[in-house]
């Protein structure tokens, strides 16, 4: 079998799959259906210095081959999560990453403060399309993407920092070069494009937020170009997702220039995908001859035009 | 809860736009009343469909679901033999306690399935009256399976089947007679909820009512199901619930 465990910014997962952001909760619910301690990592559901209640019902619809989400950061507090699932979420054994959003600069240096050296990495949404207040405006123009990354690293003295990266800009690569600038260890992409899901009955938006964040399987061309174009941008290393099914589209990412991959949606659409892909991954670099799945890392060749 | 690839026995047309399908499990599910399964349509649909568990035996779970759009348009041409992914069962589900004896059912559209589920966990043990009520004569389904209820008013919107009105009002109108419960159990949409919170409130009953949200995970991890409690606070329609008290959720 093939060897799997990856080492990014110094910490060691078992492998490159990621339970994203949002989609996995604190990891409770999955572990009810299979041991998460098999997992590289789980990113937490969005972590801000107060509880928040989130975005009023439907938050999700559907679109073919994408779906469209608008939860707006609904979790109880970074405090609640310290206090009553962070023990148990490291007992697990997988890599606890834990993922942040704020109103203000100062709310990302506080939060990234209360948990620095308590998790093994930190994630900084600073993308989140759903919410007026959940870090977006420090997400699309590239002097404040490398403000906030400043001010969060600078609470994130001792842990490493991921940036995520949001799709809906001018450019991807300069934000993560400007990320990069402002002191992350690592960026992650792509979140949700911002889309719309209309009623024709009712003539309404399906989701209550109007506008809500796309993802799924119909997303991943697009990220995987950008998750590409940041690969050649920043020299720091790069999580891919968007639209990750199985272990083969896992393995585009990584020939992209990802390191690791996070996977959201398909953890509904299968519950047990993240193993799947897991199992996928060795299967297939056992029958390509890999021996160790770094090897794949940005390999990939363009065509001459 | 498991993901079962299930083997579909039959999927029919049992009313307007309402269809039933039967799956076969290699094992037992343990499916309590009023829980529900998560139904993997495949293709381009990345959600699951989140449909009521209506009969349960052994290895055989029954649901039955209305045709709202390509999801269930999908469901509704997968023939028997074929299989697939149902994970359940889901949600917490009704529970009616030892002293309960006198059980009333209030359903209205697709929600009269979950309360078929009932019937059959509590029917022997219980009297149980199901308030029944349907769109017109051509969305009445499940009256062979209500029958069996110690009591059963079905009524319409439209009066082409049995009297005109609605479940609430039928159930409150036996209510008024002195068939009085222990306990209300009911499903349905939520300005019909909304009309029997505030007649248990005034006749002090007590009620629990199973609630309809879109869900993503199915499971509790993604909240996106939630809804508002009296408390201020906010409930996983799918892992909290969907069964809750009605005096502890705000209609």
């Amino acid at each position: 079998m093939a060897n799997l465990s990856v080492k990014i910014c110094g910490v060691t997962l078992k492998n490159p799959v990621i339970g994203a952001s949002g989609t996995f909760g604190f990891g409770r619910e999955f572990n009810e259906l299979y041991d998460i301690g098999t997992l590289g990592g789980v990113s937490t559901k969005g972590l801000t210095l107060e509880p928040r209640f989130g975005n009023p019902v439907p938050r999700i619809a559907e679109s073919r081959g994408v779906i469209l989400n608008a939860v707006g950061l609904q979790n109880p507090g970074v405090e609640h999560f310290i206090e009553h699932d962070l023990e148990w979420l490291k007992n697990t054994g997988t890599c606890v990453i834990a993922n942040v959003a704020g109103k203000t600069l100062d709310d990302y240096y506080q939060i990234c403060a209360k948990l620095d050296g308590k998790v093994d990495m930190i994630e900084l949404n600073i993308s989140c399309p759903n919410v007026k207040s959940g870090g977006m405006a420090f997400g699309i123009k590239p002097d404040t993407v490398e403000e906030v990354t400043r001010y969060a690293k600078n609470g994130a003295k001792n842990t490493p920092l991921i940036v995520k990266l949001s799709p809906n800009v001018e450019s991807i690569a300069e934000n993560a070069r400007r990320a990069e600038l402002g002191g992350a260890d690592c960026v992650s992409l792509i979140n949700t494009l911002t889309g719309m899901a209309i009623d024709i009955e009712r003539r309404r938006p399906i989701i209550a937020n109007n506008t809500g964040g796309v993802s799924g399987a119909g997303v991943k061309p697009i990220a995987v170009r950008m998750v590409y174009e940041v690969a050649q941008a920043v020299k720091i290393p790069v999580i891919g997702m968007g639209g990750i099914t199985c272990a083969e589209d896992a393995i585009e990412f990584l020939m992209a220039g990802a390191s690791a991959v996070q996977v959201g949606t398909a953890n509904f659409t299968d519950p047990f995908a993240m193993p799947k892909i897991i199992q996928g991954l060795h299967t297939w670099c056992d029958k390509h001859g890999v021996a160790d799945v770094n090897e794949l890392v940005g390999t990939l060749q363009l065509n001459e035009k | 809860m498991k993901d079962y690839l299930a083997t579909v026995v039959k999927n029919e047309r049992i009313a307007e736009n309402i269809y039933e399908i039967t799956f076969q499990t290699e094992e037992d599910v343990p499916v309590r009343a009023g829980q529900f399964g998560d139904i993997s349509v495949g293709g381009t649909h990345l959600l699951r469909r989140p449909i009521a568990i209506c009969k349960a035996e052994g290895n055989l779970v029954t649901y039955c679901y209305q045709i709202k759009g390509e999801g269930t348009q999908k469901l509704k041409t997968v023939r028997a033999g074929e299989q697939l992914n149902v994970l359940m069962p889901l949600g917490n589900g009704f529970f009616v306690e030892e002293k309960e004896q006198k059980v009333a059912l209030v359903g209205g559209g697709v929600g009269v399935f979950p309360l078929i589920s009932v019937l059959r966990a509590y029917g022997k043990e219980k009297e149980i009256s199901a308030y029944i009520g349907y769109r017109n004569k051509d969305a009445v389904c499940g009256v062979d399976e209500f029958e069996k209820a110690t009591k059963f008013v079905g009524v319409t919107d439209d009066g082409s089947w049995g009297e005109k009105m609605n479940s609430v009002q039928a159930f409150a109108k036996d209510l008024q007679a002195g068939n009085r419960p222990d306990v209300v159990l009911a499903c349905g949409p939520t300005p019909m909820l909304r009309a029997l919170k505030r007649l248990v409130e005034e006749e002090k009953l007590a009620c629990y009512v199973s609630l309809e949200e879109r869900m993503g995970c199915g499971i509790g991890a993604c909240l996106v199901c939630v809804c508002n409690l009296t408390n201020g606070a906010r409930a996983r329609v799918c892992k909290d619930g969907p069964v809750f008290n009605v005096n502890d959720v705000a209609l």
